[in-house]
């Protein structure tokens, strides 16, 4: 009887080894892969973050002062040539409130 | 003989030998003596009693060698680099910001590349052929062939694929905003350090903390397996600006002009949001670009506004006029007699450049009357006129948290001879920068408060509450900022009246006027000081002002130096730029117009109306 306890377990024992081999090889190529996808993650964050200060670039003062003067003639907006519109709704709440 | 029998005997002993089989041997009937199993046995137990004790050794006792030579084969060390934090205006509009840059380095001993594929790589890393086998040569095991490569590039030498060349990852600062900001953002080093403007002293917030991680690593080098202990890299934080890169840009334009029409040296710009205490736009001229790492030398990198310190003349003369009119001793109205021009003090001669009759407090200011204000002004005693000076900020660091910013010069009142007194009260005598000087005039706009001043944006929440000290954010400063109280708003509102008459019709500077804002402000123009005595030719102009003159909201200070064509005079050189800031500034920040102005807008929709219907 206790022979047979004993391959029993044996078998058991060598049944979880493998089995552990593989859980852990698998764990390892799991990783290998999480670990690639936040490289590929840093990466185009990084690269986001590099469109995103070319676009800005695009967007400069300096650069949206030059395409407005010289491509499209425009030049800055003075008391003298602005209309200027009175809110009558902000005015009656203005007054409303008081 | 002895040598003769042994002979014998052993031949005998052969003979024997062959005829006797195993069993039957003599010899095995003999009997060992016990102790020679015992003395094997004693062997073999010392043998492994030293390979226990080896063991132990090894294992237990000494273990750490050897685990770490161990480690040294699996763990690899990895840095996470983290990267800074940007610099943004007011409206989130980005200032400075780093971007990956990747830099390649090279292992010469390693490298393999033929003519062809030599020349290519130069010519992708912006090097000459030779400069590149310069750079080999220096050192077989590790060079750097080119840092901060631009990602075009980049690809280009990563597609060459090239043994014994190696990427690695780094950041680089980019300055959307170039030289319009330049002085205020500054710049980093190589090294990421922040080494001028917000960069330095902000830097310790903006930088950030590199983490790292070990690893196990197979033979191809594929990461495996992750050791616990990991550091996650921390990225810096975004530093939020007062600036409004739009009034900045505006205002540096100006300056620009301003310098290259006057032919002039440099000049300066600041304006101040006189309801939060914040600086809008500090810009100056000469500039640099803060990217390009040519040309950061020299004094183009001075933050002039902030640095450079002159003696601030005209412009505190409304100062010893509100200090007369608190004390009562003058009311705006107050004639004072300021002919013939020329006042004596102790032997020395103080002299108007034109020379008033009788002039009112006000039209001392308007007229910028050196005679009439000394008059006022040795009425008072030193530690009054001290005092005021010292409490509008002249003498002390302004709290701004920027490197560089001077103190200026105030003498302590004990010193003061009379003439000294005088001169001083139409400022000779000290010193203070354009920051300065603009953060006093905050006093006629508020009203007669004092306000701090901040180079970071007010917000009513706190960022975080990991900020620094300089980081911390004023609680519900959204709002305006709380001043000090250092004359009484009658006072303030009187002198700001004349300054609005020293930049009216009349006044030194009619040029400073607005199309649409009333604006008054105080001129000065001055000969630069050289060694002990002033330059004859060399001159610095300038203005300070305040707009709207009811309703203040900013104070723009102007400075020209050593402008070189006919014009030098403050109202001349430095009020044209104020009025164009304040007029652009003002319509950028929504404030309505408080005087009429002439419409120039035509209705067009009767006569679009007319070739629309043919």
């Amino acid at each position: 009887m206790t022979r047979v306890y004993a391959a029993l377990l044996l078998v058991a024992l060598l049944v979880s080894s493998l089995y552990l081999v593989g859980v852990s090889y698998q764990a390892r190529r799991l990783f290998g892969e999480l670990d690639a996808a936040r490289a590929e993650q840093r990466k185009l964050d990084a690269e986001f973050k590099r469109l995103d200060a070319e676009r800005q670039a695009q967007a400069t003062n300096l650069r949206v002062d030059k395409v407005a003067r010289d491509r499209l003639g425009m030049h800055p907006a003075t008391p003298a040539v602005t209309q200027f519109v009175v809110d009558a709704g902000a005015t009656a709440a203005a007054g409303g409130a008081r | 003989m002895r040598a003769w029998l042994g002979r014998q005997r052993g031949a005998r002993a052969g003979a024997r030998a062959r005829s006797v089989s195993y069993a039957t041997s003599p010899l095995l009937a003999s009997k060992t003596p016990p102790w020679r199993s015992k003395l094997l046995v004693a062997f073999v137990g010392i043998g492994f009693i030293v390979l226990l004790a080896r063991a132990v050794h090894i294992q237990v006792l000494d273990s750490g060698f050897y685990l770490a030579e161990a480690d040294k084969r699996i763990l690899r060390n990895e840095k996470l680099p983290a990267s800074r934090g940007r610099i943004v205006d007011r409206n989130g509009q980005v200032l400075a910001t780093s971007v990956l840059a990747p830099s390649f380095r090279a292992e010469p001993k390693a490298f393999q590349a033929d003519r062809q594929q030599r020349r290519q790589l130069a010519r992708l890393l912006g090097l000459s052929p030779a400069e590149l086998e310069e750079r080999l040569a220096e050192n077989p095991n590790w060079v750097w062939l080119r840092r901060h490569v631009d990602e075009t590039a980049a690809q280009a030498v990563r597609a060459m694929n090239l043994k014994g060349v190696h990427e690695e990852r780094e950041y680089r600062r980019k300055y959307h905003e170039g030289e319009a900001a330049a002085h205020v953002v500054g710049f980093t080093g190589v090294g990421d350090a922040g080494q001028e403007g917000v960069e330095l002293a902000f830097d310790k917030e903006l930088a950030g903390r590199d983490g790292r991680r070990q690893v196990i690593k197979d033979r191809l080098g594929r990461t495996v397996e992750d050791i616990g202990n990991s550091v996650p890299p921390v990225d810096g934080r975004d530093v939020a600006l007062s600036i409004d890169s739009k009034v900045q840009f505006f205002a540096y334009q100006r300056i620009r002009d301003a310098v290259a029409e006057h032919k002039a040296k440099a000049g300066s710009v600041v304006v101040l949001d006189v309801q939060t205490g914040e600086v809008l736009a500090l810009a100056n001229y000469p500039s640099f670009v803060p990217g390009d790492r040519h040309n950061l030398t020299g004094a183009q990198l001075r933050n002039r506004a902030l640095t450079d310190t002159f003696e601030p003349g005209s412009t505190m003369k409304p100062f010893i006029a509100a200090l007369a009119m608190e004390t009562g001793r003058v009311k705006p109205d107050t004639v004072i007699g300021t002919a013939p021009g020329r006042l004596t003090i102790t032997g020395s001669t103080i002299s108007d450049a034109h020379p008033h009759g009788d002039l009112t407090v006000a039209q001392v200011i308007q007229k910028s009357s050196n005679v009439g204000t000394v008059k006022m002004a040795m009425q008072m005693q030193p530690r009054e006129m001290h005092e005021l000076f010292a409490q509008v900020g002249f003498g002390q660091r302004p709290q701004i948290g920027f490197p560089g910013a001077v103190t200026g010069r105030l003498r302590p009142y004990k010193t003061w001879k009379p003439i000294e007194q005088a001169t001083m009260s139409y400022g000779y005598g000290l010193s203070a920068s354009l920051f300065q000087i603009a953060r006093a005039y905050t006093v006629f706009a508020r009203d007669g408060e004092l306000i701090p001043v901040s180079i970071l944006k007010n917000e009513a929440q706190a960022p975080a509450p990991a900020a620094g000290g300089l980081m911390r954010a004023r609680a519900g400063a959204a709002q305006p900022v709380a001043g000090v109280r250092v004359m009484s708003p009658e006072t303030a509102r009187a002198v700001r009246s004349m300054l609005q008459m020293a930049a009216g019709d009349g006044g030194t500077a009619p040029k400073a006027q607005a199309m649409g804002y009333s604006v008054g402000g105080k001129t000065g123009t001055a000969h630069k000081q050289e060694g002990k005595g002033y330059a004859d030719r060399k001159f610095r102009a300038w203005f300070v002002g305040i707009a709207p003159i009811a309703k203040p909201r900013i104070v723009v200070a102007v400075m020209v130096d050593e402008p070189g064509g006919a014009k030098y005079y403050g109202g001349d050189v430095a009020a044209p730029v104020f009025s164009q800031v304040v007029q652009q500034t003002l319509r950028m920040l929504d404030v309505p117009t408080d005087l009429e102005v002439r419409p120039q807008i035509v209705a067009k929709s009767s006569v679009a109306g007319v070739p629309e219907s043919n």
